[in-house]
């Protein structure tokens, strides 16, 4: 071994820098961090009510089990007086019983989250917090749609802005200027071009153009409030990954794709061979922060939306705010984490990115 | 079809492309520009119009009230400046931090390189409103004002995404180039500065612009830490804690045009920048 002195050394030394370099970095979020993160993890477990002279009680898992309490049951079809499934006469739809009847009510009460049909029955899905269990689905709905959108336009702007044409400074300017504009402010925005009247620029638009007979209310309508978000996120986080993929590009030597032109290899062809694969830890880091950001969304639903519908983050919100609920609202909090360490894990192991050795 | 008119078919196409996202990008930000020039009466009639138009006449009648009125609010005025003191330390500090901590974490060996990345990006996991309350409770038991206040909890999104995002981008420098300049007797040190730092700089700028923004545009901790000392808001508290000079309830012309006014220095400050983010360097650099 003493034939790798001289190695181990110099191993040695670059350990030990390496410590001194991250060193800062760990001061700045143990001061920050520690307390905060370590006061969420213990409040979840307690019935801590915010700004309360209320003796606080350690309630192990209660808070989760509250939050996250679900069960599904069939709901059958009401028969008419001669045994056959009753039909209603509007909707051609056959009836079903209601789900208030098949949810259980003990040792707890379950309210009906959403329906769905699966091989001819219909199940009705309870839960003991149903704002929790729908603000979860509708959570991971807009993240998947609207960080999929952005990656797909964030690309294509990223490889339009990188080209050469006049007026190339000036485009990069203009694609930021949607993610400039503070949240608080451009959700105001877009919530008075949502207008339900003919206030709103798009119930202007749709009617001039003869798409639709009357204006759509479209943050108070439930089918249209998920998408109506989904297209005010991806217009304006869109840039953010434009921005970080274009800085992706600018580090991949121009002579690769020179050579691959010599050899003739396609336009397309080289976006698939050479484009993707070298761009691909810059993506997984855009995609983590992303996916991130949109997991826990809070601005954009507590200003448009307000409790008409929540993101898991603005019921948190709420829960501390309105309720003052500080161990629910923790707990709550937890769960949110978790679910973005899985995205986080299983982000990196897909795409190895910074991870990978 | 010939060559040529394949070119020029091509080159169409790419200007459309442009325009399109030209259009798609600035619409909603003309939209508030069209609005910050009506005045409550303008706002609310049917169908709204394109450009602000007389009620009664429909002839272009633009206001500019809201902007008067923004500029004569000085609480406005004065959150620009703390916006632009807090997110520029902000970002300067998470900027070499993560620096630091990205040389380490992309090009150096050590034990505990992949605990440590994922401990960082553990630490901006938590929705905000969740950290609020303990995050309160640190900056008053460090007994500091709202502006360091504000600078420090910043970190708490700021620092890991900076040192995440450089980490990725210095990994994929090749390890020749270092190896190159530890065999001309370069320390770590001054390889990082004088090689690394120089080759990433479009990894750098964008990055910076990036946590800018972030900063520039957060809201919730911003309006906590300066809920007992009004004069340090930042600008987006400003705007949302309008009260309105003219209209008796809410002053949406005004919001849009402190949005607009908003948004200027940023956009001067992305065309001051991008300059940065070109290649060129690394183009050389990796040959051989």
């Amino acid at each position: 071994m003493s034939k790798h002195k001289g190695i181990s050394d110099l191993a040695k030394r670059e350990e030990r820098l390496a410590y001194w370099l991250l060193l800062p970095t760990f001061i700045i979020l143990l001061v920050i961090a520690f307390y905060p993160l370590g006061s969420v993890f213990y409040n979840s477990l307690t019935n801590k009510v915010f700004a309360s002279d209320q003796p606080v009680e350690f309630v192990g898992l209660e808070n989760y089990s509250r939050l996250l309490s679900m069960t599904i049951r069939r709901l059958p079809p009401v028969l008419d007086a001669s045994g056959n499934p009753e039909v209603n006469p509007e909707t051609g739809e056959p009836v079903y019983a209601r789900s208030l009847d098949v949810l259980p009510r003990e040792p707890r009460r379950y309210r009906e989250a959403m329906q769905f049909s699966f091989l001819g029955n219909r199940y009705v899905v309870g839960a003991t917090d149903r704002d929790f269990v729908r603000g979860i689905f509708d959570t991971l709905r807009f993240t998947v749609f609207s960080v999929v959108l952005e990656t797909v336009l964030g690309l294509g702007i990223a490889m339009v802005v990188n080209t050469k044409f006049t007026g190339r400074g000036a485009m990069r300017a203009v694609m930021l200027v949607p993610w400039a504009i503070p949240t608080a402010v451009s959700s105001r925005m877009w919530q008075w071009m949502f207008q339900s009247t003919r206030v709103g620029f798009f119930n202007v638009v749709f009617q001039g153009l003869g798409l639709i007979e009357s204006p759509i209310p479209f943050l108070t309508e439930q089918t249209w409030q998920v998408p109506a978000m989904i297209a005010i996120d991806v217009w304006k986080t869109t840039p953010f990954m434009a921005l970080l993929l274009l800085a992706g590009l600018q580090l991949i030597p121009g002579d690769i794709y020179e050579a691959a032109d010599v050899d003739g290899a396609s336009k397309l062809r080289q976006f698939f061979t050479i484009t993707l694969p070298l761009l691909r830890p810059t993506l997984a880091v855009a995609l983590v922060f992303r996916t991130l950001d949109a997991l826990r969304v809070f601005d954009l639903f507590q200003i448009v939306l307000a409790q008409s519908r929540y993101s898991m983050a603005s019921f948190t919100y709420y829960q501390l705010t309105n309720n003052r609920a500080m161990g629910y609202s923790s707990a709550s909090s937890v769960i949110i984490f978790i679910l973005i360490f899985v995205f986080a894990v299983v982000y990196i192991q897909l795409l190895g990115g910074v991870d990978a050795e | 079809m010939n060559k040529q008119t394949q070119q020029i078919l091509k080159r169409v196409l790419f200007w459309v492309v442009i325009v399109f996202i030209f259009v798609y990008m600035l619409f909603p930000f003309y939209w508030a520009i069209n609005s910050s020039l009506k005045t409550e009466a303008q706002l609310q009639m049917t169908p709204a119009t394109f450009v602000p138009r007389d009620p009664a006449t429909l002839s272009f009648s633009p206001t500019l009230r809201n902007y008067g009125a923004v500029f004569r609010n000085d609480k406005f005025i004065s959150g620009l400046l703390n916006s632009a003191i807090v997110s520029g330390i902000t970002t300067v500090v998470a900027l070499s931090v993560g620096a630091f901590a990205a040389f380490a974490l992309g090009k150096l060996r050590f034990r505990g390189r992949t605990p440590s990345l994922y401990l960082i990006l553990a630490m901006t996991m938590f929705p905000q409103v969740a950290v609020l309350t303990g995050l309160y409770a640190v900056i008053n038991a460090l007994g500091i004002s709202a502006i360091p206040g504000m600078i420090l909890s910043y970190m708490l999104f700021t620092l890991p995404f900076t040192a995440w995002v450089l980490t990725s981008f210095f990994r994929e420098l090749p390890m020749e180039i270092m190896q190159s300049a530890q065999v001309d007797g370069a320390t770590p040190f001054q390889t990082f500065y004088m090689i690394l730092l120089p080759l990433t700089m479009p990894a750098l700028v964008t990055t910076g612009l990036l946590a800018f923004i972030a900063a520039w545009n957060e809201y919730l901790f911003a309006l906590t830490f300066t809920s007992i000392t009004p004069q340090y808001r930042t600008v987006p508290v400003a705007i949302a804690l309008f009260t309105g000079e003219i209209a008796r309830q809410e002053p949406f012309g005004e919001i849009m045009a402190a949005a607009v006014l908003v948004t200027i220095p940023l956009i001067l400050l992305v065309l001051i920048f991008q300059q940065k983010i070109v290649a060129g360097l690394t183009a050389g650099a990796v040959k051989g």
